[in-house]
C-alpha cells in the first residue's frame, strides 16, 4: 500500500458510522416487526373474505342443515360455548396473575 | 469461533427463523453496509435509509443465501440494487438540484479540507466506479469480492478502481509515489 492510498484510507475513515448503533439496530427491527405485522394482517384479512364468501356461496345449502340441527343441538351448543367462554376467562386471569407475580 | 464461523452460524439461526440471529448480523454489518452507502450515495441520511431498507429486504432473502457467502459482499450488493434504484427515481429532482448548485459560486478549491475534496470528487465519479471505489479502497474489499456484490465482472471492476483511484488522488492533489 502506497502513503497515497493511505491517505485515501484515512480520509474515507472520517466518514465511518460507529462500530455500535443500537437505535439504527432498533430502527431495523421496529420496521421489520411492522411489517410482519402487516403481512399477518393481511393474511388474516384474506383468509377472513376467503371465509365469509365460502359461506356465502354454501348458505343456500347449509342453511336447512343447520335450521334441522339446530333445535336438537341447542342444548349442548349452549352448555360448549359457556365452558368454552369459562376456559378463556380464567385462563387469562391465570396467565395476568403470573405476569404480576413475575 | 472466528467471524467468518460466527457469521455462517448466525446466517443458519436466521434462515431458521431466527429474528435474534437476523438481529446479530444487522449488528455486526451496519458498519460496513452504512460506510459503504455513504460513500456510493453521499447523502448520510439517504444513506442510512437506504441500509434499512437492505436490512428489511435481506431478511425475507436470507435463505437465498448460500452456505459460505460473505454476508457483508451480500449486503453490500443488495444495497447497490437499491443505491442505483433510488438514483433512477431521484433523477428529476438531481437534474434540479445540479442546475441550482451550478448558479451557485463555487468556492475556491484552496478552500476546501481534504474531506470534502475527496467527497467532491467521489461525487463526480460514475455510480459503478464510485461503488467499485467505496469498496475496494475504503472497505478493503478484494477485487473478486467486489465483482461478485456489484455483478460486475472482474476486469471492469479492476479498471474502475484504477481510473477512480487516479481521479481522487488528482482531486487531492496527491503524487502516487511508491513506497
Amino acid at each position: 500500500m502506497t502513503p497515497a492510498d493511505d491517505r485515501l484510507k484515512a480520509l474515507f475513515a472520517q466518514s465511518q458510522p460507529p462500530a455500535r448503533d443500537p437505535a439504527f439496530q432498533a430502527a431495523v427491527l421496529e420496521r421489520l416487526a411492522r411489517r410482519r405485522w402487516l403481512q399477518d394482517l393481511a393474511f388474516l384479512a384474506g383468509l377472513s373474505a376467503v371465509g365469509a364468501l365460502a359461506l356465502w356461496a354454501l348458505w343456500p345449502v347449509l342453511q336447512p342443515v343447520l335450521k334441522a340441527v339446530s333445535g336438537p343441538l341447542a342444548p349442548g351448543a349452549a352448555a360448549l360455548a359457556a365452558a368454552l367462554s369459562a376456559v378463556a376467562i380464567l385462563g387469562g386471569l391465570g396467565d395476568r396473575a403470573h405476569a404480576v407475580e413475575s | 469461533m472466528n467471524l467468518q464461523g460466527l457469521d455462517e452460524s448466525l446466517v443458519a439461526a436466521a434462515q431458521a427463523g431466527s429474528s435474534e440471529a437476523f438481529s446479530r448480523l444487522v449488528e455486526r454489518h451496519q458498519q460496513a453496509l452504512r460506510a459503504f452507502l455513504r460513500r456510493a450515495c453521499g447523502d448520510w441520511a439517504l444513506a442510512d435509509d437506504l441500509a434499512q431498507e437492505t436490512f428489511l429486504a435481506a431478511w425475507p432473502r436470507i435463505g437465498r443465501l448460500k452456505a459460505g457467502a460473505s454476508v457483508r459482499a451480500w449486503l453490500c450488493g443488495i444495497a447497490y440494487r437499491k443505491h442505483l434504484t433510488a438514483r433512477r427515481s431521484a433523477g428529476r429532482s438531481r437534474a434540479r438540484d445540479a442546475a441550482y448548485e451550478a448558479e451557485r459560486t463555487s468556492p475556491a478549491p484552496g478552500a476546501l479540507d481534504d474531506r470534502l475534496a475527496l467527497e467532491t470528487a467521489m461525487a463526480e465519479l460514475p455510480a459503478d466506479q464510485r461503488a467499485c471505489v467505496a469498496l475496494c479502497l475504503a472497505a478493503d474489499f478484494s477485487h473478486a469480492e467486489a465483482a461478485e456484490a456489484l455483478d460486475l465482472p472482474l476486469g471492469t471492476v479492476k479498471s474502475h478502481v484504477a481510473r477512480g483511484r487516479a481521479r481522487l488522488l488528482v482531486a487531492l492533489g496527491v503524487t502516487d509515489d511508491p513506497c
